[in-house]
């Protein structure tokens, strides 16, 4: 007998399986009515063997460990600079005068932007990818953490003051906890950037990865791969936010609490 | 300071830019007593207990003991931590013996033993408030100063919470500064009642009702008179 809540994410679960299951009907029949070309329009029938074949030749696994490594080097390093750096901006006013405005300048920049330049700088290896995403991911964090620290509510702060709790203990045991849903946020658009900058800086030039993959596809004319590839991309992306997600309620069960309320 | 004396505050000034909210203001209070101060929202009152804990800038002489608890009307108990962890946060100096030691007795005191692995979301109102003010106890300041705990509390938890706060300051006996906008709050809990307004002090009411308190207390004669003294105070103001 299933509980009220199993019963509610099973029709949750049921919901998102409709849509996605009537969205790939629905594809599978346009294609197949022969309104475009199949070569430039493949049913989802196609595409699907299109990955088994990428799965056999090991192009597949290969390609995902690739990007996927990338995606986490460059959200880990971007995402620890933006909540260290957003904490810091965020509680201390000398570190916010000098440090903001330069942040402010960069933010706008479309990181696709700075590929050439980092390329130029770092060479077409890794280290320009990682990078460029970990560029990307910096600033919706440090944004985040940033009016996350700066909103601590003073009742907080004061009563840390009234318990002995200062300098780099307030920041680790007050401060950073309490901007923790914030950053969260900011992490969470900052993995869907990864993504968005793995693909491109893989197009810059790689031998291997989801982005290398398209663009090897797209030379070969071969849709059905492209978006095979396409689709895994997207799998991943969301894939990664709901990890995301899951790893910060477990590591920090209160902010699942807060999130029901 | 005069002996017996636990808090002595003298000219206390504070602005908020040009303007002075607190205005030359002067009372004191004595080891172990309960004073109430109570004030129309938006008096100034809690600004009272800001500047006396050195949260705001002020000017003027304030004598008291440098270990102070605070409690919030908004319990300020800490999300991220459980009922122990908020209760257990301020003994950062203690060994981990000590430490359970304490947290045990404050678990024991705000009747708190089967919550103590619950966050602040899992459990009500009233019983967050008892955290804030186990967390404020647990470092055993001399004073505590209470920003209108139960402020934000339905009457019936409200009645409870002053029961419970009444039971543990006969143990504890700390002097309490206890700021409510509740005349009859103030009167239940306190030894004195002082009358806040205008950014001063405007009379003091000192409150010789029998302690234990109950609650039948609020019914009797004298007390219903000392209340009808304090409305007409606050409303000359």
């Amino acid at each position: 007998m299933l509980t009220k809540n199993q019963k509610q994410s099973l029709t949750r679960f049921l919901r998102m399986a409709t849509s996605i299951v009537l969205f790939l009907v629905a594809w599978e029949i346009v294609s197949r009515l022969g309104l475009v070309h199949p070569s430039l329009f493949p049913p989802p029938s196609r595409v699907f063997l299109a990955l088994i074949e990428m799965a056999r030749t090991g192009e597949l696994a290969r390609d995902v460990r690739a990007s996927l490594w990338r995606a986490a080097l460059g959200f880990v390093f971007g995402g620890a600079a933006g909540i260290a750096i957003g904490l810091l901006t965020g509680r201390l006013k000398k570190v916010d005068n000098y440090l903001s405005p330069l942040i402010q300048l960069f933010r706008p920049l479309p990181p696709v932007a700075i590929i050439p330049l980092v390329i130029v700088w770092f060479g077409i290896g890794e280290v320009s990818k990682v990078f460029s995403i970990a560029f990307a991911v910096f600033f919706p964090v440090w944004i985040n953490a940033h009016l996350g620290a700066c909103e601590v509510p003073l009742t907080f702060l004061w009563s840390a003051q009234t318990l002995g709790v200062k300098n780099v203990r307030l920041l680790w045991k007050v401060i950073f906890p309490a901007a923790l849903p914030f950053a969260v946020a900011g992490l969470r658009t900052g993995v869907s950037l990864a993504f968005i900058m793995v693909f491109v800086s893989e197009l810059a030039g790689a031998s291997a990865g989801i982005g290398y993959q398209i663009s090897v596809s797209y030379l070969a004319y071969r849709v059905d791969r492209m978006m095979a590839a396409l689709a895994v991309l997207g799998l991943f992306g969301a894939g990664a936010d709901f990890l995301l997600t899951r790893l910060a309620w477990l590591a920090f069960p209160w902010l699942k609490l807060a999130a029901q309320r | 300071m005069i002996d017996g004396v636990h808090i002595q505050v003298e000219g206390l000034r504070v602005r908020y830019g040009e303007k002075e909210v607190i205005h030359d203001l002067s009372f004191s209070a004595d080891r172990g007593e309960f004073v109430a101060i109570v004030g129309k929202s938006g008096s100034g009152k809690s600004t009272l207990l800001h500047a006396l804990a050195g949260f705001i800038e002020s000017q003027g002489k304030i004598l008291m003991p440098g270990d102070v608890g605070m409690v919030f009307q908004n319990y300020a108990v800490f999300p991220w931590l459980t009922v122990r962890g908020n209760l257990a946060f301020g003994l950062h100096g203690s060994n981990a013996h000590q430490r359970d030691e304490i947290v045990a007795r404050l678990l024991e005191m705000t009747g708190l033993a089967e919550e103590a692995k619950k966050y602040p979301a899992q459990i009500s109102g009233g019983q967050a408030q008892r955290v804030a003010l186990g967390r404020a106890l647990a470092t055993d300041p001399e004073v505590i100063l209470m920003d209108e705990p139960f402020g934000a509390l339905d009457m019936y938890t409200r009645e409870k919470m002053q029961s419970w706060l009444l039971d543990i300051w006969e143990k504890e006996h700390k002097t309490v500064l206890f700021v409510t906008h509740n005349i009859e709050e103030a009167l239940f809990l306190s030894d004195r009642v002082l009358v806040f307004g205008q950014g001063k002090i405007l009379r003091e009411y000192p409150v010789s009702l029998p302690r234990p308190r109950v609650e039948s207390l609020k019914f009797e004669g004298n007390f219903i008179e000392l209340k009808r003294q304090i409305v007409e105070t606050m409303e000359r103001a």
